[in-house]
């Protein structure tokens, strides 16, 4: 009963997974669910070495593109029957030089956490992205590399040309990998990585050494973030230097904070919505990475511990009964805020366009005239001074819902 | 038979000898207290001798093995435990988790990614019985990181006791508790090391008294005297260097 409560979860995971494609069958929702588990997968591998081990990487994107080239050489070899296997195990061998690279770099590299980490991370981030230029044999140079997925043995009459057939090998993998990820932190390992997390010091009086712990881990999260390149190589067929470069090690940072490093589950829900922001917004805004900057910043000061942990702080109040109290003052304080958002976003977009109208919500502003301006000032500063007013019943709320109940307190 | 023993011991940090050639014997099973003024060393003592800090000269044996500059990791895996005098722990986890972690090694695993914890009963049930010993069962699945003063004292003991070693040294245990706190803290230390080894530092003298068979006392990075409760009130030397300091104090 125990095992089959704790199952359920990943039952419905399971399930999700496969799925969506049923509800969201048009061709861009199938490529966008693609991202999404690679992403998934990516994401966690990344919250193993932060989230879980306390190590602050800016150079996680080397493990995934180490992982992708050779994955695509292994479907390159694969087409030219040097090797003949399914293409179903790409992403083990993603995997495999996944944890190879981390073997090697995590051997000198997890002496220390800290500033000292996030430097040599960041020393090697850049070393393998200038390296992959310049070994253009291996890596392609700038147009990087690529393969073809059609060849080696069908798979139950599959051939995978199709990408619906690639998300269903993904999804599994991607079960796959999250499941282990998480039994990862149910192992001495993995508390232990929790711990020289929390006091590396203290860690080495109980008979440990904090360097050989951040060690399993940061070899456990090459090896996760391979499978997530290897992914990758089998959903595009090809690879460039920027699936390793700075930019893409920055962007699973992003998603495993705003997602919430504390939690299994903040990377997943960070990944999901990174990966909407990134293939949804960019069809409307040429700005959307300010915007995610904006959002990065706004939960690094307001919710530090991530959406995951936004949903959390709600435990108590659940618990007690007590969320009724607080739908009315949320929804008082959201719809200003909306409001006052979407007067920002106008402002951003307007000082950006070079047309004489912009098409806004249904509305034709025209950027050039003050007027324009000035209402959308006057409706953002209304709603901002609404939003700062509504605070303050929803503290209020927010207090009475969490607040201990008398019999409790003596 | 000495359990640890410490031959002219040194460690200079810089040009200031902290340490300035300490040779002590710990007999197996005493309890042994370490008093002095402060900043007499005796918590770098405690550092030289788990292994926090390298001496700067003098050998450390613990059960007939050199210790002195090994990593801390290995002179635990050997059997001394410590606590430490500013609470020390996994803060973060839950005040079970951190016993759980303190019990791993001598429970033999190790690195092990391949053992899930939900399943260990033995071990499982282990960690229940010392927050128990302890006092803190109740808060078992607390952050351990919001627990009160007395309790997060409890905690420390419980952390430095787990791992079943046979030395164990703490660094005042009763610092900054109430004094009914404090009596129980010594009533739980009592229990808790019975038929081991204990090395302790303490400024509570009734304490001290109270718990200790033998007495160090430890002066400027030497030990001026090492002796019974009673010899040491009598020890005019002591009294004149440290004794005789609080009470003019």
């Amino acid at each position: 009963m125990a095992l089959l409560k704790k199952s359920s979860i990943w039952i419905a995971f399971l399930i999700a997974l496969l799925g969506l494609p049923l509800v969201f069958d048009s061709i861009l929702a199938i490529s966008i669910l693609n991202q999404m588990v690679i992403a998934i997968v990516f994401a966690l591998s990344y919250n193993m070495l932060l989230g879980q081990g306390g190590m602050l990487s800016f150079g996680h994107a080397v493990y995934f593109g180490l992982g992708g080239f050779l994955s695509v050489h292994a479907l390159i070899l694969i087409e030219f029957e040097t090797m003949v296997f399914s293409i179903l195990w790409i992403p083990l061998i993603g995997g495999l030089f996944g944890l190879l690279a981390g073997i090697f770099i995590g051997s000198f590299s997890t002496h220390k956490a800290g500033t000292v980490f996030a430097m040599i991370s960041l020393g090697i981030g850049e070393l393998i992205a200038a390296s992959s230029l310049i070994f253009s044999s291996f890596f392609g140079g700038e147009a990087g590399i690529s393969g073809d997925r059609t060849f080696g043995p069908m798979f139950f009459g599959f051939d995978f040309a199709q990408n619906i057939e690639i998300y269903y090998v993904a999804a599994v993998w991607a079960f796959i990998a999250t499941l282990f990820m998480y039994l990862f932190t149910q192992t001495p390992a993995g508390r232990m990585a929790n711990a020289v997390r929390d006091n590396p010091e203290r860690a080495e009086f109980i008979g440990y050494s904090s360097r050989k712990v951040r060690f399993i881990s940061f070899c456990a999260s090459g090896l996760f973030a391979g499978i997530a390149g290897g992914l990758f190589a089998l959903n595009y067929e090809f690879i460039t230097e920027e699936n390793l470069n700075a930019a893409t090690s920055g962007r699973v940072l992003l998603m495993a904070y705003i997602g919430g490093l504390g939690y299994f589950i903040g990377p997943i829900i960070g990944a999901v919505v990174l990966t909407l922001m990134n293939s949804l917004l960019s069809n409307y805004s040429e700005l959307w990475m300010l915007y995610l900057g904006i959002m990065f910043l706004l939960t690094v000061m307001y919710l530090p511990r991530g959406f995951a942990g936004f949903i959390m702080m709600h435990q108590i109040a659940w618990i007690r009964g007590n969320m009724k109290l607080l739908i009315k003052p949320y929804i008082i304080t959201a719809i200003p805020a909306l409001l006052f958002t979407l007067c920002a976003i106008a402002l951003i977009e307007m000082s950006h366009i070079e047309d004489e109208v912009f098409h806004y919500l249904g509305l034709e502003l025209n950027p050039a005239s003050p007027i324009t301006w000035i209402v959308i000032l006057a409706v953002a500063g209304g709603a901002f001074y609404a939003v700062k007013r509504s605070l303050v019943q929803l503290n209020d709320a927010w207090e009475t819902a969490n607040a201990i109940p008398k019999e409790e307190e003596a | 038979m000495a359990i640890l023993s410490l031959k002219d011991v040194k460690k200079n940090f810089g040009i200031t000898e902290i340490i300035r050639g300490v040779s002590l014997d710990i007999v197996e099973g005493e309890k042994h207290a370490i008093i002095g003024p402060n900043g007499a060393g005796k918590s770098t003592l405690f550092h030289l001798i788990s292994g926090r800090y390298n001496v700067t000269a003098g050998s450390i044996c613990f059960k007939g093995q050199q210790i002195e500059n090994k990593p801390p990791y290995e002179i635990a895996r050997m059997g001394l435990a410590r606590s430490f005098q500013v609470t020390n722990i996994f803060q973060r986890m839950s005040v079970f988790e951190n016993i759980r972690c303190a019990l791993f090694w001598s429970k033999g695993y190790g690195y092990s990614f391949w053992h899930l914890l939900g399943q260990q009963t033995e071990l499982n049930d282990e960690a229940m019985h010392v927050l128990d010993q302890i006092g803190l069962a109740d808060r078992a699945k607390f952050p351990s990181g919001e627990l009160a003063y007395a309790e997060l004292r409890a905690l420390e003991l419980g952390v430095a006791i787990s791992s079943g070693s046979e030395l164990i040294m703490l660094d005042e245990p009763v610092a900054g508790m109430s004094h009914s706190e404090a009596q129980k803290a010594v009533e739980l230390i009592r229990k808790i090391t019975e038929g081991k080894t204990l090395i302790m530092v303490e400024h509570d003298m009734n304490i001290i008294f109270d718990v200790a068979d033998r007495i160090s006392v430890l002066v400027y990075g030497e030990i001026i005297a090492t002796d019974e409760p009673t010899k040491i009130r009598a020890n005019s030397k002591v009294q004149e260097a440290y004794l005789g300091e609080v009470h003019s104090a």
